[in-house]
């Protein structure tokens, strides 16, 4: 198959003729261009109702295209960058998240742990068991302001920071989508990881 | 009361007034928030006032006080329909401060996303551009397909169009075996389709007779206005930058530049302009072909730093879907650029709006405004 546009250069654009000629050419060329275009829409009608053999090359893209959305869900992949969430027992409170996001919008605090608390905790293995020096009184995330960049999640050391594939968590009041992730309480909670 | 507002009597004709239309900002046609004060005798247009600044978002000003890595998601908010091209043009011109050296499997993936990207916004410009003149199957093809591309981004980076996937230094990720395939596969899937949408629309006679011979802009114009891209090779010349100065490895791939030949119309009208994206897609997919068959096994990010601190002065730019944009930035050594300014070919192209459409049809601005093909993002920055 060549590559390149299979356009025939005839038209009744730059054709001079008499009027009366050009008249009847422009409805005989409309006729058989726009007859041109029903025919493949027609094809596509027909691959989409099983009527006609769909043809190589055709073989991944025939068939209807469009979903019905909350009934039927598309598989939306791992990577893909859309709700926070930190699991907050792997947060060792480093603060690089919130040094790199572009619009601000992670609110950290914490301090050092005094005497009478568990100096030699780790984070959770799965967390990549790294000491945890500092205790957390704050982790929020307004994801309302969040342009889910990514960059982030990226610098998170324990990777307790994650961009979830979930996206359906539409609120109807601004101030629901600040979340803090100490006590997390919503809605619409994520699923267990 | 004056008397030259009332309507008289003078040499056996009426004296007409001017009117003054206003299109926009929530016109459907006019692809964003652009609003066109149109001072009009009767559907003579006589001169156009584009009013722009509703997408302002101080992007160029938001770049002063952000390290070089956090300007990325800005940049992607500028044309977000080409978001990977915008990423590229920034990071090749923070890589030329720090001379860093990129490795050829990270330029490859480049050139891949880049050209992938071209493809799903000339897609979405020619479809929409066909919903405009009342054709509405090309439409729905092309979105058809540009989800595709948008899903095999997804699988990529993790985003469909706001990517953050090229960083100074290289790509974010590496290109996994199954998305190569994937890309292999669309490629394959994608000409047939694109011939199947250009058999539909290109030669259309109700198309043709909407675009042909309409909003002319003579080459010598569109040198001196300032286009690029394929506002300008429709308008008859094969300037290209991914050609004239080739950047990312493109000097390596083999591709036609497409510029208007004026098959139908005239040079430099709304449908070579059209017709030169229709193009424009097939050479893109011989790119991604030469460029998957070629990739390196380098690594896909180089040794750059994660916060970055270059310093001088530079301008860069590149072949993006809308033209060549560029980048001036000047670097103090700090990790926040000084200085970030952006020259975006829309605003270029929407700057001539009051010349190509003075003596025009009313009905005919949509037509020359779809042909332009702008985004307001890049036009206000």
């Amino acid at each position: 198959m060549s590559l390149a546009p299979q356009t025939s250069t005839e038209s009744s654009v730059n054709q001079t003729r008499g009027p009366i000629r050009q008249w009847f050419y422009n409805i005989y060329y409309t006729t058989v261009t726009v007859y041109k275009g029903m025919s493949i829409t027609m094809r596509a009608l027909m691959k989409t109702l099983g009527m006609r053999k769909i043809a190589k090359g055709y073989d991944y893209g025939a068939g209807p295209i469009t979903i019905s959305y909350p009934d039927v869900k598309d598989a939306i992949p791992l990577i893909s960058r859309n709700r926070l969430f930190n699991h907050v027992e792997g947060c060792i409170a480093c603060n690089q998240c919130a040094v790199i996001c572009p619009v601000e919008c992670i609110d950290i605090s914490s301090r050092k742990k005094t005497a009478d608390e568990d100096l030699d905790a780790k984070t959770p293995p799965e967390f990549g068991s790294k000491p945890l020096k500092l205790k957390l009184l704050k982790f929020s995330i307004d994801e309302a302001l969040c342009c889910f960049c990514g960059l982030c999640t990226e610098v998170c050391p324990t990777e307790c920071l994650v961009h979830t594939p979930e996206f359906e968590y539409s609120k109807f009041d601004r101030d629901k989508l600040y979340y803090d992730y100490l006590n997390f309480d919503d809605d619409n909670p994520l699923p267990k990881a | 009361m004056s008397t030259e507002n009332q309507v008289t009597y003078k040499d056996d004709h009426f004296q007409t007034q001017d009117m003054t239309i206003n299109m926009g900002p929530q016109h459907p046609s006019t692809h964003g928030v652009l609003r066109l004060e149109i001072v009009s005798d009767g559907e003579v247009i006589k001169a156009t006032y584009p009013d722009i600044g509703y997408l302002h978002r101080c992007f160029e000003k938001h770049s002063e006080n952000r390290e070089y890595l956090q300007v990325l998601p800005f940049a992607d908010r500028m044309d977000y329909l080409g978001a990977m091209n915008m990423e590229l043009g920034f990071c090749l011109a923070v890589e030329k401060l720090l001379a860093a050296e990129i490795p050829v499997r990270a330029q490859g993936i480049r050139v891949i996303v880049a050209e992938l990207n071209r493809i799903a916004s000339h897609l979405l410009a020619l479809g929409t551009y066909a919903l405009d003149l009342g054709g509405f199957t090309p439409f729905l093809y092309a979105f058809r397909d540009r989800e595709k591309i948008l899903r095999m981004f997804e699988e990529i980076c993790g985003a469909r169009l706001l990517y953050n996937y090229v960083r100074p230094g290289g790509v974010a990720r590496d290109l996994s075996p199954g998305v190569i395939d994937q890309i292999k596969d669309f490629c394959k899937y994608f000409v047939p389709q694109l011939q199947e949408i250009d058999e539909l629309l290109t030669g259309n006679n109700i198309f043709v007779h909407r675009t042909a011979n309409v909003g002319i802009i003579p080459l010598d114009k569109a040198i001196s206005y300032g286009f690029s891209g394929p506002n300008l090779r429709g308008s008859g010349i094969a300037w290209d930058l991914r050609r004239a100065a080739p950047y990312s490895g493109y000097e390596k791939y083999e591709f036609d530049i497409c510029y208007g030949k004026a098959e139908m119309g005239t040079v430099g009208d709304c449908w070579n302009r059209y017709f030169v994206r229709v193009k424009e897609m097939f050479e893109s997919i011989k790119i991604i072909e030469q460029a998957v068959a070629q990739l390196a096994d380098d690594g896909h990010m180089g040794r750059v730093a994660k916060s970055v601190k270059p310093t001088g002065e530079i301008y860069m730019d590149t072949e993006c879907p809308r033209g060549a944009l560029g980048y001036h930035i000047v670097a103090d050594g700090s990790k926040k650029p000084y200085r970030v300014k952006a020259k975006s070919p829309s605003f270029i192209s929407i700057s001539s709006m009051d010349e190509m459409c003075s003596g025009m049809m009313l009905a005919d601005v949509v037509a020359l405004l779809g042909s332009i093909d702008i985004v307001l993002g890049e036009v206000d920055r």
